[in-house]
C-alpha cells in the first residue's frame, strides 16, 4: 500500500514526512524531472508496512511551478508509478483557511483523506482552537492534530492511517460542475473510461500538458473540449471561488484563533526586507556562509587529502610495483580522493543554506533579488547559488533546486561554473606574477588587484551569459513570484541533518561514478605511451641523470617528466599545440590542460612534474621553475607576461572540472546541458585567450 | 473608490474588488487571494522590484506586473 502526504508549500509536511520515517527513506527523482522525489517506509501498529510518499508543496491542482505539476500528474493517473491509495494532507493550523483548497480537490478525486493539522511553534503559543468534529463532519474525512515537529500524537496518526484503506470517501463533492462541465466530464468519462467525475474535468482542463496521455487521447480530448466551449480559465476561477465559498464559512466557526499576525516576523522584516538594509544584509550573511565555507571546510579537506596521500604511500610502498598499484594508488584513490575532498564544502554550504531556508530567510532573499535576477533570466534564489560558487561550483549547483522555475533554475546552472571557485587559486597565484608584479600603488597590492580583476571577470561572464542564455531559451511556463513569505520560525535540526545527508549522498553516488571513471581514464593517458616511446624515455632519462650525476629524487623527477612527455597525454598535448599555439600555449601547457580537466589545481602539480620538479609540493619553487623556462628554439621565455594573462584568462573561463560537469548532468538530467557548457565555456575560454595574447604581443 | 494596487502608496490598504486577468487571477486565488481580502502594501523591493504585503493577515511577496492585475476599492 502507497500513501502520499500531500500539503501547501510551509505546511510542515517535510517534517513530518522526516519523523513519520526517520532513516528509512530515500531520495530520487520523478520520472522525467529533476524535482525530488522522497519516499519512505512506515510502520503501523498493527505490523502492516506502507510506503510513504512526500509530494511536493502544492496550492492546487492547478499548477503554477514543476513542482505542483508532478502533483497534478501522480494524482489524476492511475498508472502512474507514484500513484497513492490514500492521502494524508497536511495543513498549518495557523494558516487553515489559506491551506485547504486542495484538500477539497483531492478528496473530490475521491482518494481516502486524512487531515492532520501541523502544529507549528506559533500555533502552541497563540492558543488556536479547532472545533476538530465539527470540521471533520463538514470535510467528511477524519482529522488529527498533530505536530511534525515535537512528535505529538503520531502514534494516532498512524493508527488512523491504518484505517484508511479501503474507504471509498463518502459526501457530495465540494464542488458542483455546471452543465458546460458536467457534458464535458461525463464526454471524458465515457471515452477515456474514468469513474470520477472530477478527474474527467482535470483529464479536459489539462489534457494538452498532461505526460502520459498519446498524441490521438489529446486529440480527442481537444475535441470535446472545443464542441462544449469548455473555457478552462474561466472555469477555474469559477471553482476555485465555489471551493472557498464552501468551506471558509464552516471554518471560521470551527476555529477561534487570536489575531494571527506574527509581530516578531514584522518587526525582523522592516530591517531584513528593508529597501537599502536588505541586500547590505544579505551579502552580510553571505560573507559568511562563504567564509564558513572556504575556512571550516579547509581542516577537514586537508585531513581528507592528507588521509589519501598516506593510503597513496602505503599501497605504493607495500604492493608490488607493477600496473595494478599504479592503477589503484593514482587513479582509484586519486579518484576516490578526489570525489571525497568535495564532501565538507557541500556538508557546509547546505547545513547553512538548510538553516537559512528552515528559518524562513530563503523566501526574503527571493523576493529582494527577484527583480535584479529578472534581468539576467535568473531568479531571486540565484544569487545564492553564484555566491556560493566563490567556494566551490559543485554544492552551489546543487543549491538550485529550490529554484522552481525549470528555465531560470538551468540558466543559473549553465553560468555558475563561471564563478571563480577555490581551486582556481592554486592557478592564480602561480600565474600572476608573471603578468603583475608584486609592487604596491598607494595602499593597493598590484597583484592583489589583478586577483580581484581575475574575479570581477568571472562575475561579468556569468552575468553576460545568462543575458544570452534568457534570449535563446524559450520556455512555454511563466514565470511567477507570487509566494508566501512565511513566519520566523525555530529551524528543525532533524529536516537540516536529512537535507545535508542527501546531498552528500547524491553527489558521492552519482556525480562520484563519473568522476571516478573520468579519473581513471586520465591516470591512464598520463602513465601510459605507446611502449616502446616509454621505455626509451625512461632509459635515456636514466643515461642523462647519470651523466649529470644527479641525486634519486633528481632522476626519479626526470623520469616522470620524460615519462609524462612520452605518455598519451604528452602526445595529445603536442598534437593540440598547433591549436593551442594561438594562444600562447606549448605543448608542456597543453598537457596541464589535459590533466587539469579532473580539477584545475592539478594544472600546478602537472606542470612540476613536466618541468621534473615533481617532488616539490611548493608554488615558489614551481613559479621560479617557470619563469626560468626558455623557448628551446627562440630563446625567448615560455611565460612572459602575454602567454601568463592569457591562460590565466584560460582558466577563468574554461570549465576545467571533471566534477561539475558530472553534477551538472545529474542535475539537469541528461549530458546534453553538461556538454553544451563545456563547449561554451571553452569556447570563451579560447576566444578569450586568443583575444588576449593577440593583445599583448 | 477603485485603484490598482501598484498605484496606492505604501501603508494604504483596500479591499479586492477585481482581478484585470484571468491568469494571474487563477494562480492568486489558489493562494488564497480572493475578491474580498484585505490588502495592505508593507513596503516594497529593493532595486525597484516587487511588493511586500498583508493579505488577509499573511505576508505575501508578488511582482509588480501581478499586482498590477489587482484592482482594489478603497475605504476611505
Amino acid at each position: 500500500m502507497r500513501i502520499a502526504l500531500a500539503g501547501n508549500p510551509n505546511s510542515g509536511k517535510t517534517s513530518l514526512f522526516n519523523k513519520l520515517t526517520g532513516l528509512r527513506q530515500k531520495t530520487g527523482n520523478f520520472p522525467g524531472v529533476t524535482v525530488e522525489k522522497k519516499s519512505g517506509i512506515l510502520h503501523l501498529p498493527d505490523k502492516q508496512h506502507i510506503e510513504l510518499i512526500d509530494l511536493p508543496g502544492a496550492y492546487s491542482l492547478y499548477p503554477s511551478s514543476e513542482d505542483e505539476r508532478i502533483v497534478l500528474n501522480v494524482l489524476i493517473n492511475p498508472e502512474d508509478e507514484n500513484y497513492p491509495d490514500a492521502v494524508i494532507y497536511v495543513a498549518d493550523i495557523t494558516n487553515l483557511e489559506k491551506h485547504l483548497l486542495l484538500l477539497t480537490q483531492i478528496k473530490d478525486l475521491g482518494f481516502p483523506t486524512l487531515l492532520a493539522l501541523n502544529m507549528s511553534d506559533l500555533a502552541e503559543k497563540k492558543e488556536v482552537q479547532v472545533e476538530e468534529r465539527k470540521l471533520s463532519d463538514f470535510l467528511g474525512l477524519p482529522i488529527l492534530s498533530i505536530s511534525g515537529k515535537t512528535g505529538e500524537n503520531l502514534e494516532n496518526l498512524k493508527k488512523e492511517v491504518g484505517k484508511l484503506t479501503g474507504i471509498e470517501t463518502v459526501g457530495q463533492p465540494f464542488y458542483k460542475f455546471n452543465e458546460i462541465e458536467k457534458t464535458v466530464s461525463s464526454n471524458v468519462q465515457s471515452i477515456f473510461g474514468i469513474k470520477n467525475p472530477y478527474r474527467a474535468k482535470l483529464f479536459a482542463h489539462h489534457h494538452e500538458k498532461l505526460p502520459f496521455l498519446t498524441a490521438r487521447e489529446k486529440e480527442k480530448a481537444a475535441e470535446i473540449v472545443k464542441k462544449e466551449g469548455f473555457n478552462d480559465l474561466r472555469l477555474q476561477i469559477t471553482e476555485t471561488m465555489q471551493r472557498f465559498e464552501q468551506f471558509v464559512p464552516t471554518l471560521r466557526s470551527a476555529v477561534s484563533q487570536k489575531n494571527n499576525q506574527s509581530s516578531f516576523t514584522d518587526s525582523v522584516d522592516a530591517f531584513l526586507t528593508h529597501r537599502i538594509f536588505a541586500p547590505i544584509i544579505f551579502f552580510v550573511i553571505m560573507f559568511f556562509v562563504f567564509q564558513a565555507i572556504y575556512a571550516w571546510a579547509a581542516y577537514p579537506m586537508d585531513w581528507i587529502e592528507g588521509g589519501f596521500a598516506a593510503i597513496g604511500d602505503f599501497t605504493r610502498n607495500s604492493l608490488p610495483s607493477g600496473w595494478f598499484t599504479d592503477l589503484l594508488t593514482n587513479g582509484i584513490l586519486a579518484g576516490l580522493g578526489g570525489i571525497l575532498v568535495f564532501v565538507p564544502q557541500i556538508a557546509i554550504l547546505f547545513l547553512l543554506i538548510s538553516i537559512l531556508e528552515e528559518v524562513g530567510y530563503m523566501a526574503r532573499a527571493v523576493f529582494i533579488f527577484d527583480k535584479l535576477m529578472q534581468q539576467f533570466g535568473l531568479n531571486g534564489r540565484s544569487v545564492v547559488a553564484l555566491v556560493s560558487a566563490g567556494a566551490c561550483a559543485i554544492p552551489a549547483i546543487m543549491s538550485t533546486r529550490t529554484i522552481g522555475n525549470w528555465r531560470e533554475r538551468l540558466i543559473t546552472i549553465m553560468v555558475t561554473p563561471f564563478i571563480s571557485c577555490s581551486a582556481r587559486i592554486p592557478v592564480y597565484a602561480v600565474l600572476i606574477g608573471f603578468v603583475v608584479p608584486a609592487d604596491t600603488i598607494g595602499v593597493f597590492n598590484l597583484q592583489g588587484l589583478a586577483f580581484m580583476g581575475l574575479y570581477l571577470l568571472g562575475i561579468l561572464a556569468a552575468l553576460f551569459s545568462a543575458f544570452i542564455f534568457k534570449l535563446i531559451l524559450k520556455t512555454g511556463e511563466k514565470s511567477y513570484l507570487m509566494m508566501q513569505l512565511p513566519s520566523y520560525q525555530r529551524p528543525s535540526w532533524r529536516n537540516i541533518w536529512r537535507n545535508i545527508i542527501d546531498k552528500v549522498a547524491a553527489f558521492v553516488l552519482e556525480a562520484g561514478k563519473v568522476i571516478m571513471v573520468i579519473s581513471i581514464v586520465l591516470w591512464f593517458l598520463a602513465s601510459y605511451g605507446p611502449s616502446k616511446a616509454m621505455a626509451v624515455a625512461e632509459s635515456s632519462a636514466i643515461s642523462t641523470a647519470k651523466a649529470q650525476s644527479l641525486d634519486d629524487t633528481a632522476t626519479a623527477d626526470l623520469i616522470a617528466a620524460r615519462k609524462i612527455e612520452a605518455s598519451y597525454a604528452g602526445h595529445l598535448g603536442k598534437s593540440i599545440e598547433p591549436a593551442i599555439k594561438p594562444l600562447g600555449f606549448d605543448w608542456k601547457i597543453g598537457i596541464a590542460l589535459i590533466t587539469s580537466f579532473a580539477a584545475r589545481e592539478v594544472f600546478v602539480g602537472t606542470m612540476a612534474t613536466i618541468y621534473s620538479i615533481g617532488s616539490s609540493e611548493n608554488e615558489n619553487t614551481i613559479r621560479d621553475k617557470l619563469a626560468a623556462a626558455r623557448d628551446p628554439v627562440t630563446g625567448a621565455k615560455v611565460y612572459s607576461a602575454a602567454t601568463s594573462l592569457s591562460l590565466l584568462i584560460f582558466y577563468v573561463f574554461a570549465m576545467q572540472c571533471m566534477s561539475t560537469l558530472a553534477v551538472v548532468k545529474r542535475e539537469t538530467g541528461s549530458w546534453k546541458w553538461a556538454l553544451i557548457q563545456f563547449v561554451y565555456m571553452s569556447g570563451l575560454a579560447y576566444l578569450g585567450s586568443f583575444i588576449t595574447y593577440k593583445l599583448m604581443s | 473608490m477603485k485603484s490598482l494596487l501598484t498605484a496606492i502608496k505604501v501603508g494604504s490598504i483596500g479591499k479586492i474588488a477585481h482581478f484585470k486577468d484571468d491568469l494571474i487571477a487563477g494562480k492568486l486565488m489558489t493562494m488564497g487571494i480572493l475578491p474580498g481580502s484585505m490588502v495592505k502594501v508593507i513596503r516594497k523591493a529593493p532595486f525597484k522590484g516587487g511588493l511586500y504585503l498583508k493579505i488577509d493577515g499573511y505576508n505575501i511577496a508578488l511582482r509588480e506586473q501581478e499586482a498590477a492585475n489587482i484592482v482594489l476599492s478603497m475605504s476611505a
